[in-house]
């Protein structure tokens, strides 16, 4: 600290329309640390990142690298002073090859403007390598993983000598196996004397990666420091202002009858011999890491995929699902993960987006009404804690949290008794992940059966009465909510262990 | 729904300035009509002439029901570029059922059942077929073309059934016929999009199609369905467009409605892409083109230029629209 930290924004102000988003940030990053950008959905963080990367200009504050006033007039000054932004949303184009990617905009020529393209595909080759990746550097991105991307966007920050990489949750598509990848490579970056910021939801992440932390709540830093120094739960309370519970959500609630079995469901590539059964008022679990096949499973299920072989009874009658629709009527819901993509309909409003799945609910001989859909959104909003203030706005509009409250309103609405939640927390702040928990604990005391898929071990553990590992198209071990611990899960998730005997 | 939602969404910092922005990104389409019809009336002074307005809503009547259907059908998110070529063929089998049978009743039925019959063709190509609308109405542009020049050897054919001609050649109060059943098509058109769940699942499914999906909508059924609806509508324009003047042209007749009827979806502020859309927009944007038209005339602009002052339109309504 003797020479002042590497980048430094101080007292930042900036407010749209009127509505203020940063009151006098300050934010300090050495070089050669990791450091975390903590706060719920709406805090602020992306505001400030922007202003850094260049996209806002701040109404007050400036900002000082090695000690210098630099003003981020755009992102290409931001990116000439060595700032590197890697997005939630990654910027890779599918149709182009790895190193087309990694090039982009500042592609090598020889003096009569024709592509060294083996010079790029060597320097994309030595980059990767360093980052411990092995891909051909003439590989079509469409054909790679989502973790491959990332990686590829990291190595971009990394060819163009950046100095600073600001990271948006770069771990919400990434298993926990790439997860370890992208934290040893951060910590090789650190040793570099690259600066990262990183922003997640994630605690326990941050806790393992980073090395200081700030926090912000509506706009303003309400802590900063040293990680050792702080525990999850006093970040957390900052985060979210308030103690949030560790503890498991659910108890041994006795269950009623079977409601749905599955035996012998096969699909080709994706999974193979699946058998479960359902009661009501359970809370089944199904974890696993990413191509462990459980989405690929619900998703038949739930009739989106039909080819499958095997058989679904519910309440005792086989069901043969090949349509969405035949699920609904035989009683099945289903919250898709990637909300943005499969569950919400973001042209339409968010009281459109709830009565979607039920509209003969909202039917007089015919025609729509209008005023029973408020009534019942109105008892939604209520209900979920959905926190809106005109319904007749977009549903795109609304956060995370609040969308994914609207979709779980859909599916209340259609009245199933079997409902499906696949990720149900995915990018959802602290505080609504809590209360989408309460609601799912509360679904199955009040007598519906709840299956819940997630790629996060501590989230089904935290919920479930009982769990089920997947691991390449099977399932590999079933735990006791109470007896199940992250290790164990990981074992089976991972395929260093099996227990297909003890399942039968 | 739209219109209500409309109404009742506030902006958060309520200055005239956003406000104004506001009324312009919802009602565009109806400021434009408005200016032009000033310009107009002020341009020509036989505009206003009551005669002339009514000439004008007669002269839209056939494009603006085929737009409504194309309205429906961008929503979806698809597009029809068969929709000349059916009506031609409808209106040639018709003919010669109409004259086959002596009923004017078969005549309109067999022009519905026609054009219904082609629309439901497209639907299943798109929708059962997983053609792209743009690939699967293109063929059929080019197919039922041809097999309307096939029937009628190239050439036109006429009724010879006395009566058929009062369809389009009638008056109600004082409103021509044609332009009776294109404003209660629009009304039609205008309840099942905002009054039903067809239209609800129109929009899901232009919006976002696997979400629409996974919400356990039949999306194969509404794309069958929506492709049906214009096809029919283009039934409806053919009987209109045959007994307006009593015969049919195999090769000229409906050529380049599709371009019309997509111009007039385009201005009235419905995006390419489906989701977004209102029926009223296009309701308006048939009324513009339907003014421009006839202003040009009236004010003796060359017939070879319209073509690209209707392209201007079109291009500057876009522009304007690009607010998202």
């Amino acid at each position: 600290m003797t020479e002042g930290p590497f980048m430094a924004m101080k007292n930042i102000d900036k407010s749209f329309n009127g509505v203020t988003v940063l009151r006098n940030v300050n934010l300090d990053v050495e070089k050669g640390e990791i450091h975390a950008l903590l706060g719920e959905n709406g805090a602020g963080k992306s505001t400030l990142m922007n202003i850094l990367g260049g996209v806002h200009m701040p109404d007050n504050g400036s900002v000082y690298i090695d000690g210098e006033q630099v003003k981020m007039l755009n992102p290409r000054i931001s990116q000439e002073q060595g700032i590197s932004f890697i997005h939630q949303e990654l910027n890779v184009v599918a149709d182009l090859t790895v190193y087309e990617n990694m090039f982009l905009g500042s592609e090598l020529r020889n003096k009569i403007g024709f592509l060294k393209v083996e010079e790029m595909c060597k320097e994309t080759h030595d980059v990767l390598a360093t980052l411990g990746v092995d891909v051909d550097p003439k590989e079509y991105v469409r054909n790679l993983d989502t973790s491959y991307k990332q990686l590829i966007e990291i190595a971009k920050a990394l060819l163009r000598k950046s100095r600073v990489i600001i990271m948006d949750e770069p771990t919400t598509s990434l298993t926990e196996h790439e997860v370890d990848r992208l934290f040893e490579l951060m910590r090789n970056l650190r040793k570099t004397g690259v600066s990262i910021i990183y922003i997640s939801h994630k605690l326990k992440e941050i806790k393992a990666v980073c090395d200081r932390f700030t926090v912000l709540r509506d706009g303003k830093v309400v802590g900063t420091g040293s990680m050792d120094a702080e525990s999850p739960e006093t970040i957390t309370k900052m985060m979210v202002g308030k103690a949030v519970s560790q503890e498991r959500f659910v108890h041994g609630d006795p269950f009623g009858p079977v409601i749905m079995e599955i035996s012998g469901l096969s699909s080709e590539g994706l999974f193979k011999n699946i058998n479960f059964s359902l009661r009501k008022g359970e809370i089944l679990g199904f974890t696993g890491l990413a191509g462990d096949g459980r989405t690929e499973l619900f998703e038949s299920i739930f009739g989106y995929r039909r080819k499958y072989t095997g058989e679904i009874k519910i309440n005792g009658k086989s069901e043969k699902i090949d349509h969405p629709r035949k699920a609904l009527r035989a009683g099945i819901g289903f919250v898709p993960k990637n909300r943005k993509e499969n569950a919400i309909i973001k042209d339409l409003s968010v009281i459109q987006n709830m009565s979607l799945s039920s509209m003969g609910n909202f039917e007089n001989m015919g025609f729509l009404r209008d005023s029973i859909e408020k009534e019942r959104f109105k008892h939604y909003k209520g209900l979920l804690n959905i926190k809106v203030h005109n319904p007749q706005i977009t549903i795109d509009k609304l956060s995370g949290g609040n969308q994914q409250k609207v979709v779980i309103a859909k599916w209340l609405e259609a009245n199933t008794e079997i409902l499906i939640f696949d990720n149900p927390t995915q990018g959802i702040d602290v505080g609504a992940k809590q209360e989408i928990y309460q609601e799912i604990v509360s679904l199955s005391e009040m007598g519906k059966a709840v299956i819940v898929l997630s790629s996060e071990a501590p989230e089904v553990i935290k919920i479930c009465h009982s769990i089920n590992v997947m691991y390449h198209g099977e399932i590999t071990a079933r735990f006791n909510g109470e007896d199940a611990n992250e290790e164990e899960i990981m074992q089976y998730a991972t395929g260093s262990k099996k227990e297909v005997e003890k399942i039968g | 729904m739209d219109s209500i939602e409309a109404k009742e969404y506030k902006p958060k910092s309520s200055t005239a300035k956003t406000r104004l922005s506001w009324l312009w990104s919802e009602y565009s389409v109806i400021i434009a009509f408005v200016i032009i019809f000033i310009a107009s009336a002020i341009l020509s002074p036989r505009f206003l002439d009551m005669n002339n307005q009514l000439n004008i809503l007669m002269q839209v009547s056939i494009i603006g029901i085929i737009a409504m259907g194309m309205t429906v059908v961008m929503l979806s998110g698809g597009i029809d570029l068969s929709v000349g070529s059916v009506l031609a063929l409808a209106g040639v089998i018709s003919v010669l059922a109409l004259n086959a049978s002596g009923s004017i009743l078969v005549g309109v039925f067999t022009a519905l059942l026609v054009g219904s019959f082609a629309g439901f063709l497209n639907g299943l190509m798109v929708a059962k077929g997983r053609i792209a609308s743009f690939i699967a109405t293109l063929g059929m542009m080019a197919a039922a073309r041809s097999i309307a020049l096939y029937i009628a050897d190239g050439g036109s054919v006429s009724g010879e059934v006395a009566g058929f001609t009062a369809i389009s050649n009638s008056d109600l109060w004082i409103f021509d016929v044609p332009v009776i059943i294109f404003l209660v098509m629009t009304a039609g058109v205008y309840m099942l999009m905002h009054k039903t769940r067809f239209g609800r699942y129109v929009y899901a499914l232009g919006s976002n199609e696997k979400a629409a999906l996974l919400s356990a909508i039949r999306v194969d059924r509404i794309k069958i369905g929506v492709y049906t609806l214009i096809g029919s509508l283009v039934g409806i324009a053919a009987v209109i467009e045959t007994s307006r003047l009593n015969s049919i042209s195999s090769s000229s007749s409906g050529a380049q409605y599709e371009l019309d009827a997509i111009a007039a979806v385009i201005i009235g502020g419905t995006r390419m892409t489906g989701g977004r859309g209102k029926i009223i927009g296009t309701l308006f944007g048939v009324l513009i083109l339907g003014i421009l038209n006839n202003m040009m005339n009236l004010m003796n602009v060359s017939p070879y230029l319209q073509g690209f002052v209707k392209g201007l339109i079109i291009i500057i309504a876009v522009v304007f629209q690009k607010r998202e």
